[in-house]
């Protein structure tokens, strides 16, 4: 499908705003915090939440219908996604004007459960997000848990990457987020070497013959019915990615989500100052980038089948064709 | 009551006055319009019904077919319980599948749930649209009642097209589907869709006049 702007935005936003008030919350069980340690947290979290925020409004194309937007909380995950990334958001500008007007005691018991109640709020803003994503059936590549755990580990990961740099930039000690970080670093790429082998199979599980009805193969699409890829007015669908591409992003993805923070970190254990883990973080940051573009461009949707075009094959038996023809044919086809 | 079409596959034969047909109605009609950005340079335009070209076998045993494509008006159909505030809903009445168009918010997730690719995107609106079953023509009590079935159903010049009730065993419809074997479109989705199709039959082994004259000969 079309990855757009606003959606890799929203997601990722979300994700990171997720993961830093959950290391945070973490942060605060180990009582190490200090009032510059969450400003920088908080200040980071509300940012990434507003991006998110933002970016899930401009998502909509038809702003005077968003007052319906809670309408269908019995069976719309977006609905639900609504009520609990509002609900997070809330909870987090609450923590915010608490801990500036009130100046609680910030390594006492009542602020930790604050921020671990907020946390929990935006792991379950994450889940419901993934929950959208997962249970739709047509989208074949996402239509499993994988999808969920991608999102809630990937937030994590980023938001542990950032709560490191936030950790240098205040001068605290290390708190065992960098051994936080390589041991979601692991999962993360367990949980997208699965997704990306299910994102293989449901390229596979196109199926012209359930498609069409059609008694024998091979088959070949011939028009997709007046449409041209990149299939403007259907969003859900586009032609697929060539391997090479592929291959080349997810190389890539490693690279910036794994090779260079690794790297980073281990540089930056003999270094003073943040500036190795932020160079990590920044590479992570254009990791879950590139992750979350390839998640939604290499999806498969099950109309597929209608779309994908065959590519031309020279007929075995025709005579030399008409250039003319065959040039206003092919262009008739969309080709 | 579950008003559906049937398609008739052997009668089809692509010439897309159904897709046109559709088009025209639509666009002057109560749903439209359905738009083009360039309409003089570009077909990429919006349709709500498609006519997808297959071709199946290998040469010389080959066949081609024509298969129009619009809303399915499933009876479990995916695009309504996701949609957030409730712009996508069936109809308990006919079982026809809207969108309404002022409370729609153009997120696109039904587009992603309908297994079809069925449902389009209106830039300009922002809203999603998709076939009505011309919902506006089959309940005008003004038009003739040879009149009330969708546009793509009336133009058909095969009368590949069949409208009624999919859910009374004694219409038309559910009669052509139970003796002929109507299918409906991917069925391992589970959506179960309303509008079938009835499959083509085997096409003839190409005889030559000489067989059948050596053939006649033997037997006569």
């Amino acid at each position: 499908m079309k990855p757009s702007i606003q959606l890799l935005a929203l997601t990722i936003g979300q994700g990171l705003a997720v993961g830093l008030t959950v290391a945070l919350a973490y942060l605060a069980s180990r009582g190490v915090l200090t009032p510059p340690l969450v400003w920088t947290f908080l200040g980071a979290s509300l940012f990434t939440a507003a991006v998110g925020g933002v970016a899930s409004f401009f998502h909509m194309h038809h702003f005077s219908a968003a007052r319906y937007i809670l309408r269908r909380l019995k069976t719309s995950w977006l609905s639900r996604e609504a009520l609990t990334t509002g609900l997070f958001g809330g909870l987090l500008f609450l923590l915010a004007l608490w801990t500036l007007l009130a100046t609680p005691s910030l390594n006492g018991e009542g602020y930790g459960i604050f921020v671990w109640g907020v946390a929990f709020f935006g792991l379950l803003a994450l889940f419901v997000t993934a929950m959208l994503y997962a249970t739709i059936p047509a989208m074949l590549s996402w239509h499993s848990p994988t999808t969920v755990l991608n999102f809630l580990v990937l937030g994590l990961y980023g938001g542990a990457s950032w709560a490191i740099v936030l950790e240098a930039l205040s001068h605290r000690p290390a708190a065992a987020l960098g051994t936080i970080q390589l041991a979601l670093l692991v999962l993360v790429f367990i949980i997208k070497g699965l997704q990306w082998h299910i994102f293989r199979l449901a390229r596979q599980r196109i199926d012209p013959a359930t498609g069409f009805g059609l008694p024998f193969a091979p088959y070949r699409l011939q028009d997709t019915g007046t449409t041209k890829p990149p299939y403007r007015t259907q969003t859900q669908t586009q032609p697929g990615l060539d391997p090479a591409s592929r291959v080349s992003k997810q190389v890539a993805t490693i690279l910036f989500l794994g090779v260079v923070p690794v790297i980073a970190t281990v540089f930056g254990m003999h270094a003073q100052g943040g500036g190795f883990s932020l160079v990590g973080a920044a590479s992570v940051t254009v990791g879950l980038g590139l992750e979350r573009w390839l998640f939604f461009r290499d999806a498969t949707h099950s109309s597929q089948v209608f779309f994908n075009d065959a590519p031309d094959v020279p007929s075995r038996v025709a005579e030399a064709v008409n250039t003319k023809r065959t040039w206003a044919s092919g262009r008739s086809l969309g080709k | 009551m579950q008003l559906t079409i049937i398609t008739d596959l052997n009668k089809c034969v692509g010439c897309k006055s159904c897709q046109v047909s559709c088009k025209e109605h639509n666009t002057s009609g109560a749903f439209g319009p359905v738009p083009d950005e360039h309409p003089y340079q570009d077909p990429d335009g919006m349709w709500w019904n498609r006519i997808v070209t297959m071709e199946s076998g290998e040469y010389p045993n080959t066949q081609v077919m024509y298969l129009p494509k619009a809303c399915m008006h499933c009876y479990d159909a995916p695009c309504v319980p996701v949609c957030p505030t409730g712009a996508s809903y069936k109809r308990a009445d006919n079982g026809v599948v809207l969108v309404d168009y002022e409370s729609c918010i153009g997120c696109q997730l039904c587009m992603w749930a309908c297994p079809y690719g069925v449902r389009e995107f209106d830039e300009e609106e922002g809203v999603v649209k998709k076939c009505t079953l011309c919902i506006d023509r089959i309940e005008d009590e003004t038009l003739p009642e040879v009149e009330r079935q969708p546009a793509c159903v009336q133009s058909c010049p095969t009368h590949a097209r069949t409208f009624g009730d999919l859910d009374d065993p004694t219409s038309e419809v559910s009669k052509l589907v139970a003796e002929r074997q109507g299918f409906g479109l991917l069925p391992e989705l589970g959506a179960r869709p309303a509008v079938h199709y009835l499959p083509r039959r085997p096409a003839p082994s190409p005889v030559s006049r000489d067989e059948i004259s050596a053939l006649l000969e033997e037997k006569y």
